[in-house]
């Protein structure tokens, strides 16, 4: 029985992945780390909340920004070199959480409690959850889908070597649609609950 | 023509590339590089000498290479550069392992009495006169991480004292053919010595930091001294002791350091070449510190030398042999002749300034590289002395990466040693108080060679 568990999440915009994610923290009794708490955790003196919520799991701006070795200028990379610092030090303290993207799949890929986990869905389901939240209509809803998604590929695939959504990157991809989103986390539940109980 | 239009379209899908970040940048020259000796030279040209010319393997076996007053090849590989390059980071990692510049951040820091002011004051002088030898990275790095580390114990905002830093770093580099990439190209490209350099940049350099040391002082001061009444009470600093962890090595790597300022200011006295004295200082490095901190502490030197860089400028070199041997780089001084209508006084402005805007955004030492080609035709057409044209694009390519956080290397690392210490420093920021001192400069510049050229 695994002492610690770490869940990465990589969610579609409107798959309903935070919902899902949500339920999941709450059924395990850990916290869930998306963009208030993980502002809330790397917030400082020179890290202001507005800086973080600006910078938070954006791409870089390529015509703004260079690298010189480990070195860039970019706050987007530093906003997210900090968040990932902040994953590394969670998860070496012992604590279990639950990561909503911010490349947690890849930053915490070595640790043996890491479980990864990436929710898609099919665009008629994440359209009408994206209506449904935002108040759009279809036409806004597909732009919002298409720029939020485009913006958090750029985001994973410039960190990480394995490629944002591909199953090849996760331990497990599935579609939210299939099953609705409450029997979806109910499915990953047991299947988090199955990989706890292994040694 | 196909083979220029070739060599154009490898050389700006290299400089897209760079920009891009997808991939490192030493790949991007070097495949650019590959396609240039294979697609430019081997497939359109069909000129083996050209490729054989443009590697310019050959520079190794020519005496004028290591000893003697001498002019690279116009194109190819430029080993001078790369030779010296390698020579200056090895004797640079020898001397931040042995703490050499921790130690001399912290004995000023120590000496101005942890006053704010004062030490903004003293680290923008450490900061140029250290630039003038080494290479602004190193400069900086070391810098901002004591100006990080004195800021978290005396309560200050670090990031004015790190502007001016990385600002300073910048101008003390273009005073010296070693400074910047940039001067060794143009130094080592045109036979220029390093006495050529601070009698020609060197003193309106001198001039600019006057200024910049007035105008940064000028913007900063009320900030720092409210802090320091803020924080009240004595500090408690590290010792400059601490920085030494052995004395030996410590010892040796600043003699090896003095020896190394002493051949490169008499270098054209004793007629060694850059290149030579690079071998010579990476050398005494990698002897002295195997003898005083054992054969470990060489290895760990050799795997700290940032070949990237290295292979950077191989592939650079390459690329821009591609543009200059198929007669692009021609054309280039062509049109600007014509802009100019052979006005003299007009061709230094449009180096000076197209260099310093370009060099705001985009990587200066590419641009350097190319342009040298450039002023050399101009030069040659106009039956102009290339002097004044070397330095207007030294000044330019120097000093105007100073304007935005991405213009020059040292700007990228200064401002990512400042995030990663706890203060981000955006656009907005940056280019506040960058931007103005960039203008003085580069005014101070166009003034001083109208005056002292023209």
């Amino acid at each position: 029985m695994k002492n610690q568990i770490i869940i990465a999440l990589g969610r579609e915009h409107g798959s309903g992945g935070h919902y899902i994610a949500d339920m999941i923290a709450k059924e395990f009794g850990i916290k869930l780390y998306d963009k208030d708490s993980i502002e809330a955790e790397i917030v400082s003196d020179g890290y202001s909340e507005e800086l973080i919520r600006k910078m938070d799991e954006k791409p870089v701006n390529f015509f703004a920004s260079r690298r010189v070795g480990k070195y860039s200028n970019s706050l987007e990379v530093n906003v997210a070199e900090k968040t990932f610092a902040m994953l590394r030090s969670k998860a070496a303290s012992g604590e279990s959480f639950l990561i909503i993207g911010r490349c947690g799949e890849q930053v915490l890929k070595d640790n043996p409690n890491l479980i990864s986990i990436f929710i898609c869905g099919n665009q008629q389901f994440k359209l009408m959850r994206v209506m449904d939240k935002l108040g759009v209509d279809a036409e806004k809803a597909i732009e919002e889908i298409k720029a939020v998604d485009r913006s958090r590929k750029n985001y994973h695939n410039y960190y990480c070597e394995t490629k944002w959504g591909d199953a090849r990157g996760y331990d497990m991809t599935i579609k939210s649609d299939v099953l609705g989103c409450e029997e979806t986390a109910k499915m990953l539940i047991a299947y988090i609950r199955s990989f706890m109980e292994q040694e | 023509m196909f083979a220029q239009i070739v060599a154009i379209c490898i050389f700006l899908a290299m400089f897209m590339l760079i920009i891009l970040d997808k991939f490192e940048r030493h790949y991007v020259t070097l495949g650019s590089g590959a396609l240039v000796l294979v697609l430019v030279f081997g497939i359109c040209m069909r000129s083996m000498s050209a490729i054989w010319e443009t590697l310019n393997f050959g520079a190794f076996f020519e005496s004028s290479f290591w000893y003697g007053a001498s002019e690279e090849s116009t194109a190819g590989i430029n080993w001078s550069t790369v030779v010296f390059i390698a020579g200056m980071m090895i004797m640079v990692e020898g001397l931040g392992k042995a703490g050499f510049f921790r130690w001399l951040c912290l004995t000023l820091a120590k000496l101005v009495r942890y006053r704010t002011v004062p030490l903004l004051i003293c680290f923008m002088a450490l900061s140029a006169f250290l630039a003038m030898f080494i290479d602004s990275i190193t400069v900086v790095l070391f810098l901002a991480t004591v100006t990080l580390e004195l800021a978290q114990t005396m309560k200050f905002d670090p990031v004015p004292m790190i502007l001016s830093e990385i600002f300073c770093a910048n101008l003390g580099g273009a005073a010296t053919m070693c400074g910047d990439p940039p001067n060794i190209i143009i130094g080592t490209s045109l036979g220029y010595t390093f006495f050529d350099f601070i009698e020609n940049t060197g003193v309106v350099v001198a001039v600019c930091f006057v200024l910049i040391l007035i105008y940064f002082t000028f913007c900063f001061r009320k900030e720092l001294k409210r802090a320091e009444q803020a924080n009240g009470g004595p500090v408690t600093c590290p010792e400059p002791s601490t920085a030494i962890k052995n004395k030996a090595a410590f010892l040796s790597s600043a003699v090896v350091f003095l020896i190394a300022v002493a051949l490169l200011i008499t270098h054209a006295q004793t007629e060694l070449t850059v290149a030579f004295i690079g071998v010579i200082v990476a050398a005494l490095t990698l002897v002295v510190l195997g003898l005083t901190s054992g054969k470990k502490s060489v290895i760990e030197i050799m795997r700290g030398v940032d070949y990237q860089t290295l292979l950077f400028f191989i592939g650079l070199f390459v690329s821009v042999a591609g543009l200059e041997k198929t007669g692009v780089l021609n054309v280039i001084a062509n049109f600007i002749m014509s802009v100019s209508q052979g006005n003299i006084a007009v061709i230094v402005i449009i180096i000076l300034w197209v260099s310093a805007i370009t060099s705001a955004f985009v990587d200066n030492i590419p641009f350097a590289a190319t342009m040298i080609p450039v002023i050399r035709a101009i030069a040659a057409a106009e039956g102009m002395d290339i002097g004044v044209l070397a330095w207007a694009l030294s000044l330019g390519t120097d000093l105007g990466g100073n304007a935005t956080p991405i213009g020059a290397s040292a700007n990228v690392v200064g401002t990512s040693a400042s995030a990663k210490g706890g203060y981000p420093i955006g656009w907005g920021r940056y280019c506040k108080y960058c931007v103005p001192a960039t203008i003085i400069v580069m005014a101070a510049s166009t003034v001083y060679l109208f005056l002292r050229y023209l």
